[in-house]
């Protein structure tokens, strides 16, 4: 051998000694897309906070598999048109790892097509109207059989309501959400006197009030786009002077809060609410508060649910070794995480079963929980994945 | 029944507010005000500053009109005067200032959706069922406003010059009046009028940097029905105002949305004056 020919094996193996630390340092990138303008413009910074602090607490300890933890965030406007060019920059420009967001049933639905092109596995932390699957897709929040009956059950039985009228957005969340419940409703022997849809971004309830008003019910459920037209819808009604029992099946408690005194009387149920006495709940609400002092955005249903998202799929690379998408959607299913929710394993045909909580809106804004129905399975959401 | 014609009163009450400042800058000018959507945002975002500051929520009707007065008067001096001699030019500088506006509302206050107190809350009895107090109030104020421009129209010189302005500019600068004057002043005012309609709907709903744009097509619609007269603006926001909330009522809101616009373009094939009286 020359020297030349030493020269350049030494420098190869130079390149390659600098090269492979270089490839360990990649950092692993989280897409969110999500609602920053919209109908979701009001709860997606909770989501945001608990995405970051997830985030810090898992690159303290050293990151995933010896690598840090990255969030690339997109606005998806809370619709079809903008989850597109959100999910398209992400899984294409930013070539993230893995979506994990909270978004509307519209911008989920625009999104899910895109992460199966890009091969993304795509771990979708809202509560939703349920039957949505893909091979890529995974939810770590409710689904109907597990939300609507504690509040319908409680109307019913508790408070003698015997008719109902329904209220949504326009889309697949608010027709679904209101479809399970109106079979749930006469299942259970009530009468739905009424079912009115408004597009997502509409803010003038007025006919629908005076139709509300002439039909007079025991009860009003709700399903609208969370965020922006729960707070429209609501003081509205308040405005109007309507005094029937109100169930919101789409609120969280951070826009609860945001109603003020309009929001008094509302029942919701959840599978988070601030007030959860666990001690693991305890220690979330503490860094939260340390992490972001008077900025926190109160925590809640949409948001929880993203921060053990995030851990979730760090068990799931943990177990696959690697950010392989097939390995890492083979893992998921078989790991779970002890969150302030309790246990999250999203092992039932992709949806997990949850501890779900029947809430009370009280005049200072916080929920009062009135009644806990601990482990409620998901049902038949995917009956062919398995 | 009774409530049904409270909400016909109320929306065409609130249509009113809305197409008040974009009818005065239409009749004076010929133009149409494309920023007028625009405008009623920044009066949305002045309620939210307001009552985010603490102040009483009444506070925010008088410094959103000042507010979109002091708007309107550099907005006329530098973009719509130079455009004087080109009508069609000076709409599409109004259409562009509203995405500018737009843009630089969402950099200062964000995208999200905000809300803004309400001077007003609660229901009274009235023929025999609860109706929203604050919706009542704008009746009243739909006509104070109404009152209160045409008094300035027919009481005062600005508003004898402003009439003539409409009648025929040319013939009006011939007979020595200052149609610069009367255009800077109707912007003006026009504009504050707007930013006031804003933070007026505000209450009922939220706030977002986009806000004003549905609210400028029916505004529109209304505007070229009525041509240049209080009079008939209020009879086309009560007639199509009644009509979008009949439609929604009765049959889809969805459809509702598209009542005034549809209806608009149907009177207008039938009568290309609209309800203008010449």
């Amino acid at each position: 051998m020359n020297s030349r020919m030493i020269l350049g094996a030494a420098m190869a193996a130079a390149l390659l000694a600098a090269g492979a630390p270089a490839l360990a340092q990649d950092p692993i990138k989280i897409g969110i897309p999500i609602g920053l303008s919209g109908a979701n413009s009001v709860v997606a910074p909770s989501v945001v906070q608990s995405a970051e602090l997830a985030v810090e607490e898992i690159n303290a300890k050293g990151g995933i598999l010896g690598r840090k933890v990255v969030l690339e965030i997109a606005d998806d406007a809370s619709g079809a048109a903008g989850a597109q060019k959100a999910f398209d920059s992400l899984a294409f420009q930013k070539k993230v790892d893995v979506i994990i967001t909270m978004e509307t049933s519209a911008a989920r639905n625009a999104g899910l097509p895109i992460v199966a092109r890009g091969r993304v596995p795509y771990i979708y932390t809202s509560f939703y109207e349920g039957r949505s699957c893909s091979p890529y897709l995974f939810v770590n929040a409710w689904v109907p059989d597990q939300q609507v009956a504690p509040i319908v059950d409680h109307f019913m039985k508790e408070k003698g309501a015997k008719t109902f009228y329904l209220v949504g957005s326009d889309y697949a969340f608010g027709r679904g959400m209101l479809e399970f419940t109106r079979k749930y409703i006469q299942e259970k022997g009530g009468t739905v006197v009424g079912e009115e849809y408004q597009p997502m971004d509409a803010t003038d309830w007025t006919a629908t009030i005076s139709k509300i008003r002439s039909a007079n019910p025991n009860a009003i459920i709700t399903s609208t786009a969370g965020g922006a037209p729960n707070v429209t819808l609501t003081k509205q009604l308040r405005g109007a002077g309507i005094q029937s029992l109100y169930g919101n099946l789409a609120v969280d408690e951070g826009t609860a809060k945001s109603m003020g005194a309009d929001g008094a009387g509302i029942y919701i149920s959840a599978s988070y609410l601030t007030n959860i006495d666990t001690p693991k709940n305890k220690e979330f609400l503490a860094a939260m508060q340390r992490k972001f002092g008077s900025d926190l955005k109160t925590p809640n249903d949409l948001s929880v649910p993203q921060y053990e998202g995030i851990y979730l799929y760090q068990a799931a690379v943990e177990k696959a070794g690697g950010t392989d998408s097939r390995k890492v959607l083979a893992a998921l299913p078989e790991v779970s995480f002890e969150g302030p929710r309790g246990r999250i394993q999203m092992s039932k045909q992709h949806h997990t079963p949850l501890t779900m909580y029947l809430g009370q809106v009280k005049q200072d804004g916080t929920v009062g929980i009135v009644a806990s129905f601990p482990n409620l399975d998901p049902g038949q959401q995917c009956p062919n994945l398995k | 029944m009774p409530s049904l014609v409270l909400d016909i009163t109320t929306t065409a009450a609130i249509l009113y507010v809305v197409a008040l400042g974009l009818l005065l800058i239409f009749g004076v000018m010929k133009i149409i005000n494309f920023a007028h959507g625009a405008f009623l945002t920044v009066g949305g975002y002045s309620a939210v500053v307001t009552t985010g500051l603490g102040l009483d929520p009444w506070l925010s009707l008088p410094l959103a009109a000042a507010a979109g007065v002091l708007l309107g008067m550099v907005v006329e001096r530098l973009i719509v005067r130079p455009l004087y001699d080109r009508p069609l030019d000076a709409i599409l500088a109004t259409w562009g200032l509203g995405i500018i506006l737009g843009q630089v509302i969402t950099l200062v206050f964000g995208r999200e959706v905000q809300f803004a107190g309400s001077p007003v809350q609660g229901t009274t009895e009235i023929l025999g069922a609860p109706y929203s107090q604050y919706r009542l109030l704008l009746v009243g104020l739909a006509l104070a406003l109404g009152f209160a421009v045409a008094g300035v129209l027919q009481g005062t010189r600005l508003g004898l010059a402003t009439r003539a302005v409409i009648a025929n500019e040319d013939l009006a600068r011939g007979l020595g009046i200052n149609s610069g004057m009367v255009r800077f002043a109707t912007f003006s005012l026009g504009s504050g009028l707007a930013c006031l309609a804003g933070a007026l709907i505000t209450p009922l709903s939220s706030v977002d940097p986009n806000m004003g744009v549905p609210w400028l097509v029916n505004a529109f619609m209304l505007v070229i029905l009525a041509g240049a007269s209080l009079l008939s603006l209020m009879a086309a926001t009560v007639l199509l105002g009644g009509a979008q909330v009949l439609v929604s009522t009765y049959g889809n809101p969805v459809l509702g949305g598209l009542t005034i616009a549809v209806l608009a373009a149907v009177i207008l094939r039938i009568r290309p004056q609209g309800f203008a009286r010449d």
